[in-house]
């Protein structure tokens, strides 16, 4: 019979400490479920004396760690099952027991983290029910009926977790394990549904909806719900969790594999890392399309949001964004790189290395070309202007979706390579295919980069953005049709890979990419809640406090780089305690060296 | 525990040098407070004071300047807008209500698709949608007066004589 560990009990109490303020929450609320037609709550005008003194306590910053740390931990613990789930399914279609002990492990780790979201999240909400109660109090009426379905939502997600990672081994044979599977499934479900409620109640406070001329909630709870930014802010963090849960398990494989002494070990957390890394980098893909989606939303709900976004203030905010995604795909492609040394089918291709390494250089500082320069007067008068002459068309978008794009298929290209290098010819007419994949992906370069120079520098305006959508497309097209004649033709026998000979250095590329992860979303978390500006709900509910001011892109770095040191820092602990936590009738314990 | 540390190490530099590059590279910046609270009258205001208060508006809460004369060619210049306004009305493809320049600013604040100038509507729209918002609404939010002293200042800043406002004072 297990029992619950130390640990875990102080998450169940956790938990039942958000489920309770949860509760206080939906008592304090008044009667909104009722008939639609009665409800009439009108924007508050918050006069700056009604928000409680805070002594030297910064309330903003509060507030922002406590979200900002929720939100890591949540994206974690919401990204984990879903490739707990996906591994699962693919060990019972495969047979190969390896997915179920990698499945097992992550599942493992997150279990504690799942605590430390729930943890979080009280403090979340007890720090914005003390700093901002009048705030609280608008949107619980707005948002009342929400909160009950997302505290049921939280029980069924506990209850699901638990009954997933404790019956994990009971449930290992025959139609039991089918059963495991759907409770994987309910597990899911659950955690997506809570997202997407908590998603509803973020985005109305940026793009507010179902409200009267006046600004007053008249009852249309699904419109508030389904507010401009909702449907795009829902996709843009399932993949953007999806990825960060790679990132973060992608570490852990890296801490274990430099910690581990034998063979089997080194093997099992090399193909781990390996794992954890292509999910990361095949979900951190398609995300700037979803960031496309949720941008265009922005401007379509109001021109002046968008423009403080891209072209206001913040717009240094993305020479910084670049940066970091340019770190993230190097290390992501160096990692790829250092693994073809590991397979004896490899030597063939790293010749190869140094051309896309150029390409990916390139790019990158394509992508961080600010336009516009901070100069002195003096400086100015010897450029001509605040604009330099020949690199400032490199500080526009369609420069920008150039190199993306760009990017993009380099690191696409790295993959295959990676993956050739392993698997040999499955067809007779592989040579041929080889060709019309050089074919297709040399075309496709070619068109993203005439797309981006003609109509973005040589036609009206309004096909500078515009002509983003036929290179996406184009993007998209070389990576379905390329992979469809690779996996069609190159599936044969190779010379395989030797799991465990990674050298340590590219460890230290799946520690970049988290810790970048890590940053970045700390970064663009608080962009996204800046450019409401001095409005607790934009347009609608003004921030009168002291703290209505909006801070620097440098203050801004800084408060992130604590959040993320505190947040690593407890990662690391959690990483630890699974390590204590490791029993020997998990599964995987008993696995010889064949399984893996 | 040496490669765990060597790991930790390695995640406080890289920390550490986005934050350096966040705080050095970066210009820092620092965006404007939040607006006062909009001007409700300007009936004792001078001239002087109506297009002071129209360029305060004009340059800040207004979010003028996002567009108008900003890099990316989003909006038409208003630099000699008085005169330009004049002509506007007079084109044959002219379909708005004013009938002089200073109605003509107005009118394209508070009901901006009234008449688009070609080549700045919406895509899509054969220019018939405007994409400035109406300043009096959202989070501009202007009052009339205020809308008033912007008009006075334009009016100032192409300069020609100061008409906006001056029946009201």
């Amino acid at each position: 019979m297990r029992t619950l560990s130390d640990d875990n009990r102080a998450g169940v109490a956790a938990l039942a400490v958000l489920f309770a303020a949860v509760l206080c929450l939906l008592a304090a609320w008044p009667s909104a479920a009722g008939a639609a037609g009665d409800v009439f709550v009108a924007a508050p005008d918050i006069p700056a004396e009604a928000y409680p003194a805070a002594g030297p306590v910064s309330p903003r910053v509060t507030v922002w760690l406590a979200a900002q740390m929720h939100l890591w931990f949540a994206a974690f613990v919401l990204a984990v099952p879903i490739f707990v789930f996906i591994l699962e399914a693919v060990g019972m279609a495969t047979g190969e027991k390896r997915y179920d002990r990698v499945a097992y492990e992550f599942i493992r780790v997150s279990i504690t983290a799942y605590s430390i979201t729930a943890v979080t999240g009280g403090l979340l909400l007890m720090s914005l029910l003390v700093f901002y109660p009048d705030l609280m109090k608008y949107l619980s009426r707005v948002f009342g009926p929400t909160f009950l379905i997302y505290a049921l939502m939280f029980f069924s997600e506990s209850a699901a977790l638990y009954i997933y990672y404790y019956g994990w081994r009971r449930m290992e044979r025959g139609g039991l394990k089918w059963a495991h599977l759907g409770v994987g499934l309910w597990l899911n479900l659950s955690g997506t549904a809570i997202m997407f409620i908590a998603n509803a109640w973020v985005t109305f406070m940026m793009t507010p909806a179902g409200l009267d001329p006046m600004g007053a909630f008249t009852g249309d709870l699904w419109g508030a719900v389904n507010n401009y930014l909702w449907s795009p802010m829902n996709l843009h963090r399932f993949i953007a969790n999806i990825a960060y849960g790679g990132s973060i398990v992608g570490a852990y494989a890296a801490f274990k594999y430099l910690g581990s002494v034998r063979e089997t070990d080194r093997a099992h957390y090399d193909w781990m890392g390996y794992t954890a890394n292509i999910i990361a980098i095949g979900a951190l893909i398609p995300l700037p399309f979803a960031g496309y989606w949720l941008t265009a939303e922005i401007y379509a709900f109001s021109q002046q949001m968008g423009i403080t976004l891209m072209g206001g203030v913040f717009a240094w905010l993305f020479i910084i964004q670049a940066v970091i995604i340019g770190a993230l795909f190097l290390a992501a492609n160096y990692y790829l790189w250092c693994g073809m040394g590991r397979t004896p089918g490899g030597e063939r291709y790293v010749p190869y290395i140094k051309y896309i390494a150029f390409v990916l250089a390139l790019c990158f500082l394509v992508w961080f070309t600010p336009h516009t320069l901070v100069l002195t007067p003096s400086e100015a008068r010897a450029l001509g202007g605040q604009y330099h002459p020949y690199l400032a068309p490199l500080g526009l978008m369609p420069a920008k979706n150039i190199a993306v794009n760009v990017m993009l298929l380099f690191t696409f290209l790295s993959f295959l390579l990676y993956r050739r290098s392993a698997r040999g010819p499955g067809v007779s007419w592989a040579r041929g295919a080889a060709a019309v994949q050089t074919a297709i992906f040399t075309a496709g370069v070619l068109n993203i980069v005439f797309l981006g120079v003609y109509y973005g520098y040589y036609t009206n305006t309004v096909y500078k953005v515009a002509s983003s959508i036929p290179q996406v497309a184009t993007t998209l097209f070389v990576f379905v049709s390329v992979s469809i004649i690779e996996f069609i033709a190159f599936r044969g026998p190779g010379k395989g890979r030797e799991w465990g000979s990674m050298p340590a250095r590219s460890q230290y590329a799946l520690v970049l990419i988290a810790v970048s992860f890590t940053w970045l979303m700390g970064l663009m978390g608080f962009v996204r809640a800046a450019i409401r500006r001095h409005w607790h709900v934009y347009t609608v509910v003004r921030d009168n406090s002291p703290e209505a001011f909006t801070p620097s892109i440098a203050y801004a770095a800084k408060v992130v780089s604590v959040g993320t040191l505190v947040f690593m820092a407890i990662v690391v602990f959690l990483f630890w305690l699974a390590s204590l936590g490791t029993d020997t009738g998990a599964p995987g314990s008993s696995y010889t060296e064949d399984d893996l | 525990m040496r490669s765990f540390l060597k790991l930790v190490i390695f995640a406080v530099v890289v920390v550490g040098v986005y934050t350096l590059f966040s705080t050095s590279y970066v210009p820092d910046i620092s965006p404007e407070p939040p607006p006062e609270r909009p001007v409700a009258e300007v009936g004792g205001m001078t001239t002087e004071e109506l297009v002071s208060l129209g360029m305060e508006i004009y340059n800040g809460r207004g979010a003028c300047t996002l567009c108008h004369g900003a890099p990316g060619d989003r909006a038409p210049g208003l630099e000699d807008i008085a005169r330009v306004a004049k002509e506007r009305i007079e084109e044959p493809g002219y379909n708005g209500a004013a009938t002089d320049a200073a109605a003509y600013m107005r009118e394209s604040m508070v009901d901006p698709s009234a008449y688009v100038v070609r080549g700045y509507g919406v895509a899509g729209t054969n220019d018939t949608v405007s994409p400035m918002p109406d300043v009096t609404s959202g989070e501009i939010g202007l009052t009339e007066a205020e809308v008033t002293a912007v008009i006075a200042y334009m009016e100032s800043a192409s300069g020609g004589p100061v008409t906006a406002g001056q029946k009201s004072r």
